[in-house]
């Protein structure tokens, strides 16, 4: 019984206790004022390319607080949570008044480590009611990460101690497997020896190699994504043009050649800057991923629609008069004859097509859109280092060279089929006679105009374009011999070249 | 084939061969003359800049014109020097002072940081400029709930890859999307057209930019960062550090560096 009533007794107490702190707490409010608020307390992120701060990776942390009007302050004292560590190198204290806080006051201070904490202690007392902002380098949060609570106290002119306002919590997430590897990485000596050479640093740092590969590869996925949804959309919309360039309408003729020379005619990267930046000025409104994959399409379009018109153009003539004399009437001719002859001579093409387009990703990197080249330059804006560059660079290999591989092969194929596998010079492509129809040398002419830097494309169609007059010519035995002939020619003058450069 | 192999396999042989003479001819030369800064080209200053952060360095017409521009040709004549530009993206130039090859020293609008200090060598500092944040007038921030509606999710602030800038915005408005662009210019363009909310840059280019092309912008938030400019010069070229420090005291003492901060602020 007695017991029962103490606890009561306990319990009133409590509440008596707890009320009078309320109470003190809420007319102290205002007096309250008369402490170093903290405004802010920040650390600067360390994680490439986004907002967060890691673990066991080095910050900067900026606390900044404003004293109450009749508070001269002498000293600061941050201390941090167990486990970080920091140096008092390039610690400063700043003092901020005017209007907006733009007046910035350096207040010299001397700056000692005591345990977790940085004490910095001014060499004067600062003017009361001052906004003051501390920073401090080099911090390194423990590597586990979670919500970093910091403490402080502050000196008065009259050698008063009082606890720093409630410091907001910093959050710092914990160190992925990569920066692990890339911090014990680091202290291997054969690292150190390699990273010593500066040509070996800079283009190959096996400790950013590491911590860039997983920020890349986010990239690599945007990349992919965009040209992955864009080419399937370009696919109908080239071959509708190459149908329209070849109507015997001369208002579609003309819309689609407009269409595909515009479109040839002018950079990518100008097509890229004229929709993101200028459609939103018209007032369309469209997210980055979406205006990527519409301006690729509508690129990549063109030419496939070129690929087309050369690939159904190479069908010979008496496809389609066998067709009509079988009763197909145009649409049925193309669709049931001309069409599925042309998809496989044009798979080759198509594919490098496809290359091509994936590399062209890189050039959304200018207005925004997060891919590869994108997150790279953001490290080696960070770190100086061009690795990550590198890290890039075998994020488009991994694509095109297994893509490039299986281009030679259909190509092989393609000749062999077409040409019986009798020809064997047919696979010296590079050294391929010029395509015949003059129609089709313009184009490549074009081609190889159109996109300045990209010879490569305007090769890979003139390869195409032989590879589709090689077919021809078996048809045309007539060509065959001359071709045979100019590819002699052209492989021994080769010869001669390779022979000059031995030499 | 085999003897075609082979050729290839000479040739890059060839090619490794040239690059490794390359470096070590380079090595040799900066070796040689231990005791003087060494220049890409002799009597020549070769500045790396992007010109698209007015009134820093900028271009009109294609005139190269701005406060560093100025001030670099005044420290190349004190060094009895020609100078001329080369225009780079902005996070391209520190890599390419590190690599060497490309650029002397690097001029445009840097801030001095421990990070940065870490790759290259900073010079004295001559102008000091702080952060500012801007917005197109009918976005509906003000200056008064700018803190608060620019740390939103869905919020996009563009800024200039490589910048402190950036890092300004990634630390203060951690709850936002920052956009890095390549350049300022295409910052504000990003503002103008949708694409972003807010730019964040340094307040003398933000300032000059709403003055001359974004009339309809205004800067909303501001902080005294304090930044210190800098020029940015390769540490294994300390001398010329130590040459342009010299250059940039005598233009401070004979009222050059006041002459051009009043000309272009």
């Amino acid at each position: 019984m007695q017991q029962r009533i103490s606890s009561a007794a306990a319990v009133l107490m409590a509440f008596v206790v707890a009320c009078a702190v309320a109470f003190v707490g809420l007319t102290a409010l205002p007096a309250d004022a008369e402490a170093l608020d903290t405004a802010k307390c920040t650390a600067r992120p360390n994680a490439d390319g986004s907002s967060e701060v890691k673990g066991a990776t080095e910050t900067r942390i900026t606390w900044e607080g404003q004293a109450a009007e009749d508070e001269s302050i002498k000293g600061i004292t941050l201390t941090l949570p167990q486990g970080t560590s920091f140096t008092t190198k390039n610690a400063r204290i700043t003092m901020l008044s005017g209007e907006d806080l733009m007046q910035r006051t350096n207040i010299d201070a001397s700056f000692s480590q005591e345990g977790d904490s940085i004490v910095a202690t001014f060499d004067n007392a600062a003017p009361a009611g001052g906004y003051f902002r501390f920073e401090v380098y080099e911090v390194k949060f423990p590597a586990t990460g979670g919500a970093m609570e910091l403490t402080g106290t502050y000196e008065l002119a009259d050698g008063d101690y009082k606890e720093i306002g409630e410091i907001p919590a910093i959050n710092v997430v914990s160190v992925d497997p990569a920066e692990e590897l890339s911090s014990y990485l680091g202290k291997q000596e054969w690292v150190q020896a390699w990273n010593s050479n500066k040509f070996l640093h800079l283009f190959l740092d096996p400790t950013i190699l590491v911590t860039s590969f997983p920020v890349v590869v986010k990239g690599f996925f945007m990349a992919l994504g965009i040209v992955l949804v864009a080419f399937p959309c370009a696919i109908p919309f080239g071959l509708i043009l190459a149908l329209m360039r070849m109507s015997r309408l001369r208002v579609l003729r003309g819309i689609a050649t407009t269409y595909v020379n515009v479109v040839r005619g002018t950079p990518l990267f100008l097509q890229i800057y004229i929709a993101f930046f200028g459609l939103p000025l018209a007032g369309m409104q469209v997210p980055p991923f979406p205006l990527g994959v519409v301006v690729l399409a509508m690129n990549s379009s063109a030419y496939l629609c070129e690929i087309f018109r050369a690939g159904i153009q190479s069908i010979p003539k008496g496809q389609f008069e066998a067709s009509r004399s079988l009763g197909m009437n145009g649409a049925q001719t193309m669709l049931f004859v001309i069409i599925p002859q042309t998809v496989r001579r044009v798979i080759p093409t198509m594919t490098s097509e496809f290359i091509l387009l994936y590399k062209d990703t890189s050039l959304l990197a200018a207005v925004g859109v997060m891919e590869v080249v994108m997150y790279a330059k953001t490290i080696v804006a960070a770190t100086g280092s061009i690795t990550p560059y590198i890290v890039a660079a075998c994020f488009y290999l991994v694509i095109t060279l297994p893509l490039a591989k299986i281009v030679g092969h259909l190509e092989d194929h393609l000749a062999n089929k077409d040409a019986g596998g009798s020809k064997k010079k047919k696979r010296k492509k590079h050294k391929a006679p010029a395509p015949l129809d003059p129609e089709l040398e313009g184009n490549l002419a074009v081609a190889s105009e159109s996109r300045f830097g990209e010879n490569l494309r305007a090769a890979e169609k003139a390869i195409e374009a032989k590879a589709v007059s090689a077919a021809d010519s078996l048809v045309e035995e007539l060509h065959a011999e001359k071709e045979a002939a100019s590819a002699a020619l052209r492989g021994a003058s080769s010869l001669a070249t390779e022979s000059g450069k031995a030499e | 084939m085999n003897i075609k192999k082979f050729g290839v396999v000479v040739l890059l042989g060839a090619l490794v061969a040239s690059f490794g003479l390359f470096g070590c001819s380079s090595n040799n030369a900066s070796s040689d003359s231990s005791d003087d800064y060494t220049l890409l080209n002799d009597g020549v200053l070769v500045v790396g800049l992007s010109p698209d952060y007015p009134p820093f360095e900028n271009l009109e017409g294609d005139e190269l014109v701005g406060f560093e521009v100025e001030l670099g040709q005044a420290i190349a004549e004190e060094l009895g020097l020609q100078y001329e530009n080369k225009n780079l993206q902005f996070d391209a130039i520190i890599p390419a002072v590190t690599a060497g090859g490309q650029v002397d020293i690097g001029m445009s609008g840097f801030t001095v940081t421990p990070e940065r200090a870490e790759q290259i060598d900073f010079t004295d500092t001559f102008y000091i400029d702080d952060q500012a944040v801007a917005v197109m007038k009918d976005e509906g921030i003000t200056k008064d709930n700018a803190a608060d509606a620019l740390n939103q999710e869905g919020v996009i602030i563009a800024v200039q890859s490589g910048t402190t800038g950036e890092v300004y915005a990634q630390e203060n408005y951690p709850n936002a999307v920052i956009q890095p662009y390549g350049n300022s210019t295409d910052c504000f363009a990003a503002m103008q057209s949708g694409q972003a909310n807010a730019v964040c840059t340094n307040k003398a280019v933000v300032e000059k930019m709403i003055k001359d092309a974004y009339q309809n912008a205004e800067i909303v938030a501001t902080s005294a960062t304090g930044e210190e400019y800098a020029i940015v010069v390769s540490k294994d070229n300390p001398k010329l550090t130590e040459a342009i420090n010299e250059a940039l005291k005598k233009l401070q003492e004979n009222g050059t560096i006041d002459e051009l901060t009043a000309k272009w602020f």
